[in-house]
């Protein structure tokens, strides 16, 4: 579905990607790694929001590479960005009728059943949201689009323990949608638990992918790359 | 008690043009951060059009002369904005000082266009029979059809814009382009299309201010200057990007200057300026703008 292709990205200087080559198939696939290690800045590439400087990104076998943002969005790409970045100024119906497609698979009403927390508030402004709603509504705003494929960034930063569970089940279940998942987490336990597979970044580059399971398990391997351990973080 | 009634009203008339022509440079600034220099010329060219419109329809005694004229200069301002961002601005998004130069240079060489093609003698539209003429007003008597409509078409427009803003599609993403551009683009909205209409809008309500100012007072050269600066006074004191704001600015402003006129002639013009420095002084935000 989704293929880079050694992607380079650079800020003056500074070389954040160097060299990233994925594919993210009908199964998701999450990235971890350290911080400042280039991940938000690979979701930013994806969508468009910087530009790289070589490499290639191919979405179903058309390149997006060098199309502007809203382009890359109306070919099927969806970001829910670190921060969640809703817009103050929308209340949470507006955030949903501003890129709600009639007729798709993922409607308004549907939003709202499924995730009720957002119907009661719908009215209220974006800002007026607690932080697990505000990733719910950043999520609902990219599920709208009804993208082929769906880049989260950090989506459980900042959420509390039962708010990441949700948050968990609803990840799981974009799949059976059709939709692809490119997951970038800190948190080893939410990358594990959504997908099938975890690539793991270090410096700007792909350092190793393996199966989620195999990461899980294994403690010496998450000690080396990421300094953390399941439940020690 | 008639004087000072007469005043108030007057300052009203006054203040419901400086919204119009204000509240499409606000709304500019709002969504691009665009100074627009050439604000001025906007009103200034749509005049001008519009007139030459006017002129030989009201010669041959048609009576929608006026409303052609109205129509074909706000028509002419808002492709005029368009092309202007489209062409232009568009290229540097984000440079305010690049943006704030090409725009005076553009307003120079529109009225040095005007200049050429017009001449320097003023021109004024007249206003269609039904609003013509002088009404009653209670407390005042006799007063100007032509100001009262003026006030009805300002109240209009601040209403109109509200419901643009806060009841459509493209309120929801000028409003979503304010707080997060990026993030606008990522939804799939083409920000620089929404950035033409939005420019394209406010340049209108340039031109429709050009064309009922003209048709209050004589247009002649040097207006662009005038409404650019009044339009820059408005919306300081006012508050950039808020709809409210610009309206509380130029209620101030246009009553400032009637009373001033009124009271001590001589130094009326300072009082305008007194204003915007206290206000400068004391929020420099504006009275109603986001901090």
């Amino acid at each position: 579905m989704l293929e880079l292709r050694d992607l380079h990205v650079r800020f003056g200087r500074a070389h954040i990607l160097q060299g990233v080559s994925l594919s993210v198939g009908k199964r998701p696939l999450a990235i971890v790694g350290r911080n400042g290690m280039g991940k938000t800045t690979l979701c930013q590439a994806v969508m468009g929001l910087v530009s790289i400087s070589e490499g290639r990104i191919a979405l179903g076998g058309e390149r997006t590479d060098g199309l502007p943002p809203f382009r890359i969005a109306r070919r099927g790409i969806a970001l829910v960005p670190q921060g969640r970045r809703t817009f103050p100024s929308l209340s949470v119906d507006e955030h949903l009728r501003l890129v709600a497609t009639r007729g798709a698979r993922w409607t308004v009403e549907r939003v709202y059943h499924t995730f009720p927390r957002l119907a009661e508030r719908r009215r209220n402004g974006g800002t007026e949201l607690s932080g697990g709603e505000q990733q719910m509504l950043a999520i609902a705003r990219a599920l709208l689009m009804n993208p082929k494929l769906v880049v989260m960034d950090e989506p459980s930063e900042g959420l509390a323990p039962v708010i990441v569970d949700q948050l968990v089940a609803v990840l799981r279940a974009l799949p059976q949608d059709g939709m692809g998942v490119l997951l970038v987490e800190q948190n080893l336990r939410v990358a594990t638990e959504v997908a099938d597979e975890v690539a793991i970044m270090v410096t700007g580059r792909i350092a190793a992918t393996m199966p989620a399971g195999q990461l899980a398990a294994d403690q010496e391997l998450q000690r080396r790359y990421l300094g953390v351990s399941v439940g020690g973080h | 008690m008639d004087l000072a009634a007469t005043i108030v009203l007057n300052g009203l008339t006054l203040a419901a043009l400086y919204f119009i022509v204000a509240s499409g440079f606000s709304l500019i600034f709002g969504l691009m951060r665009v100074v627009n220099m050439a604000h001025g010329a906007m009103y200034m060219v749509a005049g001008y059009v519009g007139y030459s419109v006017f002129e030989p329809l009201y010669d041959r005694g048609a009576w929608y002369a006026w409303y052609a004229g109205l129509g074909v200069g706000v028509a002419f301002a808002a492709a005029f904005g368009a092309l202007v961002q489209k062409l232009l601005l568009g290229w540097m998004q984000g440079q305010e000082l690049r943006q704030a130069l090409v725009t005076i240079g553009l307003s120079i060489i529109v009225a040095d266009q005007l200049l050429a093609v017009y001449g320097g003698t003023p021109r004024q539209f007249f206003a269609p029979d039904a609003i013509f003429g002088s009404t009653q007003v209670p407390g005042i008597g006799g007063y100007p059809t032509f100001r009262l409509v003026q006030i009805g078409i300002a109240v209009a427009v601040g209403l109109g814009l509200w419901l643009v803003l806060n009841r459509t599609k493209l309120g929801m993403m000028i409003r979503a382009g304010v707080d997060d551009r990026q993030m606008l683009g990522a939804c799939g909205v083409n920000v620089p299309l929404v950035g033409v209409a939005v420019f394209s809008l406010g340049a209108a309500l340039a031109g429709l201010g050009g064309v009922i100012g003209a048709t209050a007072q004589p247009l002649a050269q040097g207006a662009d200057g005038r409404f650019l600066l009044i339009s820059l006074v408005v919306v300081i004191v006012g508050g950039m990007g808020s709809v409210t704001g610009t309206a509380l600015g130029a209620v101030l402003i246009g009553l400032a200057e009637q009373i001033g006129q009124a009271m001590f002639p001589t130094y009326s013009v300072i009082l305008t300026f007194v204003i915007m420095v206290a206000v400068l002084a004391l929020r420099p935000q504006g009275m109603l703008g986001r901090a």
